[in-house]
């Protein structure tokens, strides 16, 4: 082996250690270039793993919401139609209002209608899209029998046009001789004149 | 792999060349200048095949010793200095150790060996040294030949192997179990009407006869004489050789030995030279005579080999190494192709499902908010005549008890309660309760004056009632009574909890009462009650 370690020996064996210098090199280059194209197709992978995975998320969030607004469509469809995404219609309410007065044959109706602001729901929920507004309205009616008030608010809260949740009342029997055509009952009530207000800017259904 | 193998005579030089186990070349030298030139000419075909020189010389001389028995170094000692006592005029020495005496100190046993003139190589050596070549070894022909007898079985205590070389010269090798004692090399020089096997016999009887005088045999030992001859010189010498007591001769056919040795084709004649050549190729052997200095290019031959296969292995792995990576990439890239089409389809999927999501001009979430405000907020909503139609199916069970006034909430706090002014009744009872404050129970109506009131929410409903009950005068009993009826009867609807907030008479301790009693009384009287009727929704 010493022969191989002297001058001449290492002149006699240059190209061989040349060779094998390139060897060397070449392996590693061969393998450093071969790992970084493995872990670069390795991270391509994993970022089309990652993608895959959010597009399933995607139309399964997609598949959800079709479901749930296939379900509530008919629901959404009523309320589009009794305008509760629609603005107050202010001309509307006092005509209808008018108009169940006549129906119940009261004798006096007062009412107020407050300016319109967002209602604060319980355990201050909110919509992300849509701004809850309400407008208080109160009322005082005098009729002859109380089944005209119950009538009255009764109607008001089916009507075709609009949600008017009554949530106070107080009706008291009024002092009238009994067979006598005077008011018997009267009553004073509140409720809430509720639409929505679409956050999204999307164009107003209806 | 070519290998080169040189054997050398007193007379020729033999050059054979070998393609792995195949000897595929040979040629023959003078030993003169003429021969040494054109082998030098010839050798420059083959200066990289490795090379063997197996000597068969007559100036090859043996010398048997014994050392004592030491370490393995100070034997190295030993004997280097014993071959340079014996043999100080020549570079090609060499000695065979033996084993061991069996008796006395047992010391070792050493055959030495050297090329008594080194001139013989000179010119072989010169031409190889000037091509460096690389010279593997120089080896004994004499020393080599035991491979022979082991292989064709021929191990005998008393072995004589007779061989015949390149160049008309007989070889005569005694083995003592198998270890070489002595070597002579002699001409064959045929004297007139001398046949070959003449002088067999008459050369290996002097070789008897020498060897017994230095008392290698005992009374009754016998020596085998092992005589390789190709069946074309059978006849010249098998008749001649006759067995005694003392000499047995035994003919191995040169053919046979070829075909049981596996040596093809079988040599032409009797000379040995290509049956050792065969023999090394089967049980390569170490070197005998030939220095470092003379095998350096050998050395350096070994060494560009080992870094030629060194750095082939490396670049080996490293390719294999890449590869493997490479087809994990490869794998991982057909993985995340079937990743992207998935993901495509997933794509059309969701705009499929997203172009027959039904629209009303808004978006989902404005149409989810919408119907869940609805859902949770409004459908459900209470209603004031829902609440007093159980009541009223209630009290037309008594119809001696008229309603003055409700006052209805619909609230998410159970224990809110809806204010009312109480009113005087038509026909006061002569007897009544004066609470501390000496005024009515249930608070005082207010008005609504919170403008901004937060949603009624409706998980309750509340209402206050006032109400009278017309009984016979004094008969407070019968009011309570009634008025307790009543309101159990109310807390058995559904949902429907209700509690006497005033009692027609408050007859608690802590209570006043305060009575007016005349002649003059009517004989009904109408006594007041309050009832707070709380219904949960959540209980229906």
């Amino acid at each position: 082996m010493s022969t191989v370690f002297t001058a001449s020996g290492a002149r006699n064996l240059r190209v061989s250690w040349v060779l094998l210098a390139l060897s060397i090199v070449a392996a590693i280059l061969i393998v450093l270039a071969s790992q970084w194209y493995r872990e670069r197709e390795h991270r391509e992978g994993s970022q089309a793993e990652r993608r895959l995975q959010e597009a399933r998320g995607r139309v399964e969030a997609a598949r959800r919401e079709r479901d749930s607004l296939q379900e509530s469509a008919d629901v959404f469809r009523m309320l589009v139609d009794r305008g509760l995404l629609q603005g107050e219609h202010r001309l509307d309410l006092v005509e209808m209002v008018n108009a169940l007065r006549a129906r119940h044959q009261l004798f006096s109706l007062d009412y107020e209608i407050a300016a319109q602001r967002p209602l604060q729901l319980p355990g201050g929920r909110v919509y992300p899209a849509v701004e809850v507004l309400a407008s208080r309205v109160k009322v005082r009616l005098r009729a002859l029998h109380e089944g005209d008030v119950l009538g009255f608010v009764q109607d008001l809260g089916q009507s075709r046009q609009g949600f008017y949740p009554l949530d106070r009342c107080l009706m008291k029997r009024v002092e009238a001789p009994a067979d006598s055509i005077q008011p018997h009952v009267e009553a004073d009530c509140a409720f809430e004149w509720i639409t929505l207000k679409d956050k999204t800017g999307g164009n107003r259904a209806g | 792999m070519t290998r080169h193998f040189l054997y050398l005579t007193n007379s020729r030089l033999v050059s054979i060349i070998t393609q792995g186990k195949r000897i595929a070349a040979r040629r023959e030298f003078a030993v003169t200048g003429a021969g040494a030139s054109e082998f030098e000419r010839y050798l420059s075909s083959f200066v990289d095949a490795p090379t063997h020189l197996f000597t068969d010389l007559s100036e090859e001389d043996f010398r048997l010793d014994t050392i004592p028995h030491v370490g393995a170094r100070d034997r190295e000692a030993i004997v280097a200095r014993k071959l340079g006592q014996i043999f100080r005029s020549s570079p090609y020495r060499y000695a065979v150790m033996q084993g061991r005496e069996p008796e006395g100190r047992r010391d070792d046993r050493v055959i030495y060996t050297a090329i008594t003139n080194p001139e013989l190589l000179r010119p072989w050596v010169d031409a190889i040294e000037r091509h460096a070549v690389p010279l593997t070894g120089i080896y004994s022909a004499a020393v080599f030949s035991s491979v022979m007898l082991e292989e064709l079985d021929l191990v005998f205590p008393h072995t004589l192997l007779v061989t015949f070389t390149p160049g008309q010269a007989m070889r005569q090798t005694y083995f003592k179990d198998g270890e070489i004692k002595f070597s002579r090399l002699t001409p064959v020089d045929l004297e007139e009407g001398q046949t070959l096997g003449m002088m067999v016999a008459e050369e290996t009887t002097r070789t008897w006869q020498y060897l017994d005088s230095l008392r290698h045999f005992a009374g009754d030992d016998r020596l085998e004489v092992c005589v390789l001859v190709h069946p074309s010189d059978r006849s010249a010498v098998q008749p001649e050789l006759r067995d005694f007591a003392q000499i047995q001769y035994r003919l191995v056919d040169m053919e046979q030995a070829s075909m049981k040795l596996g040596l093809k084709p079988a040599p032409l004649d009797s000379t040995d030279e290509e049956v050792l050549v065969h023999l090394f190729l089967m049980r390569p052997a170490a070197n005998h005579f030939a220095s470092r200095e003379l095998r350096r290019f050998s050395a350096l031959r070994r060494a560009r080999i080992a870094l030629n296969q060194v750095s082939i292995a490396i670049l080996a792995a490293g390719i294999a190494w890449g590869g493997y990576n490479f087809f994990r990439a490869l794998q991982g890239n057909q993985a995340e192709q079937q990743v992207n089409r998935d993901i495509s389809t997933l794509d059309r999927e969701y705009d499929e499902i997203t172009r027959a999501l039904p629209s009303f001009g808004v978006g989902g979430a404005t149409m989810r908010d919408t119907v869940a405000f609805y859902n949770s907020s409004i459908r459900a909503f209470p209603t004031l005549t829902e609440f007093l139609v159980p009541i009223s199916q209630v009290l037309q069970a008594y119809p001696d008890v008229q309603l003055a006034q409700v006052a209805w909430q619909a609230t998410d706090d159970a224990k809110a309660t809806p204010a009312m002014n109480l009113g005087a009744p038509r026909m006061a009872p002569p007897v009544h309760a004066l609470n501390k404050e000496g005024a009515a129970a249930p608070p005082a109506a207010a008005a609504d004056s919170n403008s901004n009131p937060p949603y009624a929410g409706g998980k309750f409903e509340v209402a206050l009632m006032e109400a009278s009950v017309r009984v016979g005068a004094n008969d407070f009993r019968g009011a309570i009574d009634r008025v307790t009826k009543i309101s159990e009867a109310i807390g058995k609807l559904p949902g429907y909890r209700c509690e006497v907030v005033e009692s027609p008479l408050d007859v608690r301790s802590n209570i006043a009462i305060q009575g007016r009693q005349s002649n003059a009384e009517p004989s009904m009287m109408d006594t007041r009650f309050v009832l707070r009727v709380l219904r949960d929704r959540g209980a229906t």
